[in-house]
């Protein structure tokens, strides 16, 4: 039953954090300096009058609490409110922004992961030889890059090879199935690859560093002695017994997806979420931001709550 | 590995992940070849007239929607849109506007002159409400109504001196489709998606994705000049950088306003283009009469010797890199007879700066910088962060000030914030000292004019300014039909805040764009190839 109750503690403790991180998005957009209005009202001749009732239409002249209350009740039958900026449902513009991201931050990730986790293994492996630290140089390198500076250069390197920016060519005509993917995933690519070079670094790092851990111990020597061969060792216990840590690492990354990836999203002009928000945050767009930052934490808070049970299968002491 | 060897490899490896999401997003273009494709660092925020804010969605509308009139090729006279004809009577307090025959929307029913008398009745009946937006454009109208289907009648409770200017800015929206969008007080006009859209203009929006394209294409059944193009369409960049090698790479034909760092490499290839703009810099002073610090701001002597002490030239050559010219008053030049040529910009003289504030009494102290009713000549300078030239004008303003014994502090805020920091408290204007911004007005004088006055506070106005006299003449000017006395009029104010002084104007920048030189036909406006003054440049644009 230790097993049951462990489960039960962290749903609650996941349910908590949400409500709690849904109070503080509300107040902190709030505390920051600026007014919705501010923007709201500054159209060409607006009157007075006319800026009353731009407050009046988004709530914004009642108090606080009553704004807090209005907010939680909406919440509460699944509406996220209507953005000030577009005065369009704010999970319609969620919708839009999220299936715009998804693939190009999911590819990035997960080639990221493959070619880290790779490099780690690599590394850990070849411990103090030349190829160790070439890996170790690399990550740490493309780790420090700055995304921005790094896109832009990949953008100067394969300027009229690949496309600048953009999800995809809007002017082909009536493209063939096959043009059409071409043509998507030539936009993809260079978003994508940013990304990724940026994050592989880490899981590098992490990955050699817990597969050293492991590699010292007296099962691997156990096993090198009974002349089990390298690969199977690697995999069966050494990277196994190593993936505690990966799994933590891998599960905050899958939870940070869905937030996009604000600054490849503005080198490569990629209409996502990251985008939106800030945008958002410019325009003081609460409802949006408020709608944003509830999906990160919700995603954030539900692959922490999969890492946490994943560790329960992966080490059973945990709930010891 | 050469370029082509790695973008192969690594788009081979996108193409296997993307196979499924591929279908999905499956889309289609115009014709290639007839597609004039622009590129802009700005958005389209919206496709409703009622909350669209960003310039590029003014632009959309010009050429989607009917217009009464639009201005003519020079952009100073107005000319025939959907009205062919218009003329005031009983003194100016009735216009009546002929219309053309035989207009239809896209959806193939007609356009007429209710449509245009629907949609100013409806501004005026939610002016308050959802169509808040349109209210300025529609003041001092009583009605409007469409005795037949090409006329136009517009009564007015005062006969006002900016109609045409006013109409100019109208978009006439189709009854039929927002007639149903007026519950709620008028409010469902402000959450209409307008998509899709039905115009009646000489192009039809055929597919918009927000922050990423808009393409539009030839409308055939167009009322007036039909477009020489098949289409055009609008690619939205957030990176300026890569705006440009899109450029270069021939993603694009156009960019609608080139960074000025790219002038130099884009000139070789490319044909740029430019006209004088609209948008002008301007060093604001607070000057609220009420408010409580740094008092000596408000005089006269003080503001004279920081007009003194401003480098124009240099802010154009570091800032603008020659693209801009010195500016003077509240109405730029590419306005054309709105603006004041009698109005000069102050000399830079340093000399001359220091001799104002020495006869102003205000001596220089610990440091070299001056001291004022106790208090050091020190202020802050509140920066938009969005308008990146203030960072470098800020910079060029710092060490000349400095050495007039004014010292200068850059506070950079995003503009909600910096506006907010400048109306602070509450729309009072008590706390600011001075700020750097920039404005982009319109060609009928009206709007810039109206940013001073005393109604604005907490609207538009940026300057604490309220003057009852300076307001009179706004009315004055709003209320004169004759259009060269209204000049007068406009003239007169011009040099009324020239002397008062709520901001140093510093630069009026250079539209600038660049061209394929495949392309030809563009007609160059202020506001670039791309813009909400005549339905021109994009219908006469065509492949050389």
């Amino acid at each position: 039953m230790r097993g049951a109750d462990y489960i039960v503690k962290r749903i609650v403790f996941a349910l908590l954090t949400v409500f709690v991180a849904i109070t503080i998005n509300f107040a902190l957009f709030r505390l920051a300096p600026g007014s919705a209005v501010t923007n709201l009202a500054r159209v060409p001749h607006a009157t007075p009058e006319t800026r009353l009732a731009i407050k009046r239409q988004f709530g914004l002249d009642k108090s606080k609490w009553q704004q807090y209350w209005i907010y939680l009740g909406q919440l509460f039958r699944g509406n996220l409110g209507v953005s000030f900026a577009n005065s369009q449902p704010v999970s319609s513009n969620l919708r839009t922004a999220l299936i715009n991201t998804l693939p190009m931050v999911l590819i990035g990730t997960v080639f990221a992961i493959v070619l880290g986790t790779l490099t780690g293994v690599i590394a850990a492996w070849r411990r103090g030889t030349k190829t160790e630290g070439a890996s170790v140089t690399t990550a740490l390198a493309f780790y420090s890059m700055p995304t921005h500076w790094l896109g832009l250069m990949l953008v100067i390197l394969f300027a009229g090879v690949l496309p600048t920016g953009g999800m995809s060519n809007e002017f082909l005509l009536n493209p063939s199935f096959s043009t059409h993917v071409k043509d998507l995933a030539e936009h993809i690519a260079l978003p994508s690859l940013t990304l990724g070079l940026v994050l592989y670094g880490e899981y590098t790092l992490i990955v050699r560093s817990a597969m050293l851990e492991t590699l010292g111990e007296d099962y691997i020597l156990t096993a090198r002695a009974k002349g089990f061969r390298a690969g199977a060792i690697l995999r069966r216990h050494a990277l196994r017994n190593a993936m505690l840590p990966i799994a933590t690492l891998i599960a905050l990354s899958l939870g940070y997806i869905v937030a996009g990836a604000i600054l490849v999203e503005t080198v490569f002009s990629w209409p996502g979420i990251g985008r939106a928000v800030y945008d958002a945050v410019l325009q003081r767009d609460y409802p949006m931001l408020q709608g944003a930052f509830l999906l990160l934490t919700v995603s954030v808070v539900f692959f922490n709550l999969v890492a946490d049970l994943l560790y329960f299968k992966l080490d059973p002491r945990i709930t010891t | 590995m050469n370029k082509r060897w790695l973008a192969a490899l690594v788009a081979t490896g996108a193409l296997i992940a993307l196979a499924a999401f591929g279908a999905a997003a499956r889309s289609s273009g115009s014709q290639s070849g007839g597609t004039f494709r622009i590129g802009t660092s700005s958005r389209i925020d919206s496709l409703n007239p009622y909350v669209a804010f960003n310039q590029d969605a003014y632009n959309t509308f010009e050429y989607v929607y009917p217009f009464l009139i639009q201005y003519d090729k020079s952009n100073s006279r107005f000319v025939s849109d959907f009205a062919t004809s218009w003329k005031p009577s009983n003194g100016g307090k009735t216009w009546t506007f002929k219309t053309r025959a035989h207009a239809v929307w896209d959806d193939g029913k007609p356009l007429t002159a209710k449509d245009a008398a629907w949609t100013i009745n409806t501004d005026l009946k939610y002016a308050s409400g959802g169509a808040a937006n349109a209210a300025g454009l529609v003041a001092h109208i009583k009605k409007a109504s469409a005795p037949n289907a090409t006329t136009l009648v517009i009564k007015y409770s005062k006969a006002p001196g900016n109609v045409l200017g006013q109409f100019q800015q109208l978009a006439i929206l189709p009854q039929h489709v927002w007639t149903k969008f007026t519950a709620h007080k008028g409010n469902d006009l402000k959450t209409y998606s307008n998509s899709p859209l039905v115009g009646a203009g000489p192009f039809k929006l055929v597919k918009f994705k927000k922050n990423d394209i808009a393409l539009f294409q030839r409308n055939d059944s167009f009322y007036g000049e039909k477009p020489k193009a098949d289409g055009f369409g609008l690619r939205m960049f957030s990176n300026e950088d890569t705006l440009v090698a899109a450029l270069k790479a021939h993603e694009i034909d156009a960019i609608e306003s080139v960074p000025g760092t790219a002038i130099k490499t884009l000139r070789k290839s490319f044909n740029i283009r430019t006209a004088p703009g609209v948008d002008q810099t301007d060093f604001i002073i607070n000057s609220n009469t009420k408010k409580t610090s740094h008092r000596e701001l408000l005089n006269a002597k003080v503001k004279e010797a920081m007009s003194h002490a401003v480098d124009r030239k240099q802010i154009i050559k570091v800032v603008f890199l020659g693209y801009a010219k010195p500016a003077s008053t509240i109405i730029p030049p590419a306005t054309g007879a709105w603006h004041n040529p009698s109005l000069k910009p102050e000399k830079f003289d340093l000399a001359l700066a220091n001799k104002l504030l020495d006869q102003a009494g205000f001596k220089k102290g610990k440091g070299g910088i001056r001291v004022a009713g106790g208090r050091k000549m020190s202020y802050a300078v509140i920066t938009p962060t969005d308008v990146p030239s203030t960072n470098r004008t800020f910079q060029i303003l710092q060490p000349d000030f400095r050495n007039i014994g004014i010292n200068l502090t850059q506070r950079a805020l995003d503009s909600t914030a910096a506006f907010d920091a400048m109306t602070a408290p509450d729309n009072k204007y008590l706390k600011f000292d001075l700020a750097l911004w920039d404005w982009v007005g319109l060609i009928d004088p009206d709007f810039m004019l109206s940013v001073v006055t005393c109604a604005q506070y907490g609207g538009w106005s940026d300057s604490g300014y309220c003057n009852q006299r300076y307001d009179k003449m706004y009315s004055q000017q709003q209320l004169t039909p004759n259009q060269a006395k209204r000049k007068q009029v406009v003239w007169k104010m011009q040099k009324y805040l020239y002397a008062q002084k709520p901001y140093i104007w510093l630069a009026a920048q250079d539209a600038v764009w660049a061209v394929s030189k495949s392309w030809g036909g563009l007609v160059p406006s202020p506001q670039g190839p791309f813009n909400s003054i005549n339905k021109l440049s994009l219908t006469r644009v065509h492949q050389q």
